[in-house]
């Protein structure tokens, strides 16, 4: 029972951990992407679609982390 | 609707004499889209005719009126139009009134601004040597002596000493900085210069005036009278704007048709004694513009040859809002297909699914539908009546998820009423349902359809895309091309979906959703090596993957080695990539259920406090509610918006869409002002 609670709050603080890094990593990622694209768009008003697409590129990486979160909550 | 409008390649010959006959007329047909020409050896481009230097001349004085004035024409809406006619038998003496009224009231204004900083800059001169307390005229024409009178940024008097100590130095605190004056004997000058510009000397100059308090008072009042005189003006300048507003930008409009007419020939190539344009025209209209142009004596012909014609999107009504947000990817080419039918069905959707909520759809749509009231340009109104769209598929959603201001039921023992500040009316809304929403994407099993749902719908999209891509890809570059570039990839991605649907049938997902037989306990993935028993694992999905990426991975070979060599094969791990754009379609789940999280602790800690055990402090409870609510708005709108933009620009955009047309711009112009 206690092994039991115990694999729950493991399986809570992994989901956690891939959402948070996960996080932190596109964070770290966008934060140099989405400083160049406003220059760009700044320079120039026709890039903005484009700056958008780079920017949100890295966002994906915090789909996985979040996709592993459900797998580890529902799946085991 | 999915293609651009088709459009043919004319030349337009006639005679020199006519140009100008030729440019009226074409301008206010508004149909072709001139090419820019290229010199021969017979044909040069031609020259602007002569009026036209008279014309941009008034034009560059209007819309310096215009600036000055922040005049802006988007927002305002014109009572009457103008008659060309008219504003032109007027305009010499409109010019000349606006040159009286407006131009030099402005050139008075930008004198008075000199004026007034040249007082200031005296004013911040007198005020340190106030502070010092030595009458002026101490302070200057010695014969002996030298004087520095200025500011420093640190005591200079020790260093100063080391030099001579026949000096006298006055110093009074200014600030962060110290006002001094320094009397020494002549010989000593220019060392002690050198001394004080170390120390971060600013020499002020010394006005020839007895009593500082008098000459400051002076300046004050002078600086004042000139303010209000300054306001005064503003004031007129702002009544001649009220009142004049509409003629100043009609006739800025006139004169800019003038100018282009007068500019044409820079578009054209003329000869000695005639002139000819080439350019593209709507299919449809070439027959009227062609009669047109023959009753005039200018004859048109149609040109057979290749050209990359302009792209003139062509939406029917509804859909057209939709072409801001392709534009803003990139202008399709001409024989491209016009993505903006799939960007207007899927967005609104996307939105909706995310946002999906009663309230906030509400909200958002009156938002909308108020400021298309305020905005009247056509880009905000296109933006605006995306909104309207938006804020209607989140209605449609949030009667789905049973969401209004947040969920009513949540996994936990909750009775509505506790979480929701009109739980119980939303649970007698749901009654027909068991007072239980049709949708709950909040409890457990919600989220797994969901989930599931939308990654179903990330594989859909994006193969999708690939077909477009296909039809692109055939159209441009024959069968072959697009087989090897755009069908394998169909394949693989197929082949791919089989192996997450493998996947997701052995742990169990289909079993839970009632849509197969329990698959007991077998390895998810069954690679061979990675566990014992892994044959358990092979299922009908996986079986079904293998030969599909066969043959993805020999038709991608075939596309890729020739252009790219050997190490071309390497590319193949691309597959990767499409896994990440499928499962990218998941946030459609997780964007919406932040929200919804949100809005949940929002209702739950205004609940708390506005029905506690013991003090309840109602108004404090509302608050948090309004406050939490207009945040969670506020990122619910942003971020569905974005990530529904991103989800078409990245995930399927990429997969068919190239862009890099030019947009069909006819000569003339859209006349807001003036009618012909």
């Amino acid at each position: 029972m206690v092994e039991d609670a115990l694999a729950k709050g493991l399986i809570a603080v992994g989901a956690g951990l891939a959402v948070g890094l996960a996080g932190i990593g596109a964070g770290l990622g966008e934060s140099g992407i989405g400083a160049a694209a406003v220059g760009a768009t700044a320079e120039d008003r026709g890039f903005f679609g484009l700056g958008i697409l780079f920017t949100v590129i890295p966002e994906t990486i915090v789909i996985f982390g979040l996709v592993i979160a459900f797998i580890l909550m529902f799946a085991f | 609707m999915l293609k651009p409008e088709k459009m043919v390649k004319i030349s337009v010959v006639g005679s020199r004499e006519k140009i100008e006959e030729v440019a009226s007329l074409l301008h206010r047909m508004n149909l072709v889209h001139i090419e820019e020409p290229e010199e021969s050896e017979y044909f040069r481009i031609g020259e602007p005719l002569e009026s036209a230097s008279y014309v941009s001349r008034a034009l560059v004085q209007m819309r310096s009126f215009i600036s000055h004035l922040k005049l802006d024409p988007s927002k305002i809406v014109p009572k009457r139009k103008y008659k060309a006619s008219e504003i032109e038998a007027q305009l010499k003496q409109k010019l000349e009134e606006y040159q009286r009224l407006i131009g030099e009231k402005l050139e008075y204004l930008r004198s008075v601004d000199e004026k007034v900083s040249s007082l200031k800059e005296e004013l911040n001169n007198i005020e340190p040597l106030k502070q010092l307390g030595i009458p002026a005229r101490l302070l200057k024409r010695y014969k002996t002596l030298r004087v520095f009178v200025g500011m420093v940024k640190e005591n200079p008097e020790s260093k100063l000493s080391e030099i001579t100590s026949e000096f006298e130095m006055f110093a009074k605190e200014y600030g962060k900085e110290l006002v001094v004056a320094v009397f020494v004997k002549a010989e000593y000058g220019d060392e002690f210069l050198r001394i004080l510009q170390e120390s971060g000397f600013r020499e002020l100059p010394v006005p020839d005036v007895d009593d500082f308090d008098a000459r400051i008072a002076e300046i004050e009042k002078e600086i004042e009278s000139l303010q209000s005189k300054k306001e005064q003006i503003e004031k007129e300048i702002e009544e001649i704007k009220v009142k004049e507003a509409e003629t100043i930008l009609a006739i800025e409009e006139f004169l800019s048709i003038q100018m282009d007419k007068y500019e044409l020939p820079l578009k054209t190539l003329v000869s000695r004694y005639s002139f000819v344009l080439v350019g593209y025209i709507p299919a449809k209209s070439l027959d009227t513009f062609k009669a047109q142009m023959d009753s005039n004596g200018v004859a048109v012909e149609v040109l057979e040859e290749e050209g990359e014609p302009p792209t003139k999107l062509n939406n029917p009504v509804g859909v057209r809002n939709f072409e801001l947000l392709t534009t803003t990817f990139g202008v399709p080419k001409y024989k491209e297909i016009d993505p903006t039918l799939f960007i207007a069905i899927f967005f609104p959707i996307f939105f909706g699914m995310m946002l999906g909520d009663i309230g906030y759809g509400l909200l958002v749509t009156i938002l909308s539908l108020y400021l298309k009231r305020v905005f009247k340009t056509e880009g905000w109104q296109r933006m605006l009546n995306i909104g309207v769209y938006a804020g209607v598929m989140s209605i449609v959603f949030g009667v789905i998820y049973g969401e209004c201001f947040g969920p009513f039921v949540v996994p936990g023992e909750y009775e509505p009423y506790q979480i929701h500040f009109i739980g119980s009316q939303l649970e007698h809304f749901y009654e027909f349902h068991h007072g239980h929403p049709i949708f709950d994407r909040v409890e457990e099993m919600g989220v797994k359809i969901l989930l599931f749902a939308t990654i179903i719908i990330g594989i859909a999209k994006i193969l999708f895309g690939f077909a477009l891509g296909f039809y692109n890809v055939y159209v441009e570059h024959g069968l072959k091309d697009a087989i090897l570039e755009k069908l394998s990839w169909i394949i693989g991605v197929t082949g791919l979906a089989m192996i997450i649907f493998g996947f997701a049938y052995n742990v169990g997902v289909f079993y839970q959703l009632g849509l197969g037989p329990d698959p007991g306990d077998v390895p998810p993935l069954p690679l061979p090596g990675l566990m014992e028993g892994w044959q358990a694992g092979v299922n009908m999905f996986y079986v079904a993957s293998l030969p599909l990426l066969v043959i993805w991975f020999i038709l991608f070979v075939m596309g890729e080695v020739p252009k790219m060599g050997a190490m071309g094969v390497i590319l193949a791990v691309e597959l990767l990539t499409w896994f990440g754009q499928i499962m990218s379609y998941a946030r459609l789940l997780a964007i919406g259920l932040s929200s919804v999280y949100i809005a949940f602790v929002v209702n739950f800690i205004g609940m708390k406090i506005i029905d506690p055990v013991g003090i309840s402090i109602p108004i404090l409870g509302a608050l948090i509610l309004v406050v939490g609510h207009i945040g969670n708005l506020i990122l619910g709108i942003l971020d569905p918006g974005l990530q529904s933009l991103r989800l078409h620009y990245v995930e399927f955009f990429t997969k068919f869409f190239e862009g890099g047309g030019k947009l069909y711009e006819p000569f003339g112009r859209i006349k807001r002002f003036i009618e012909e």
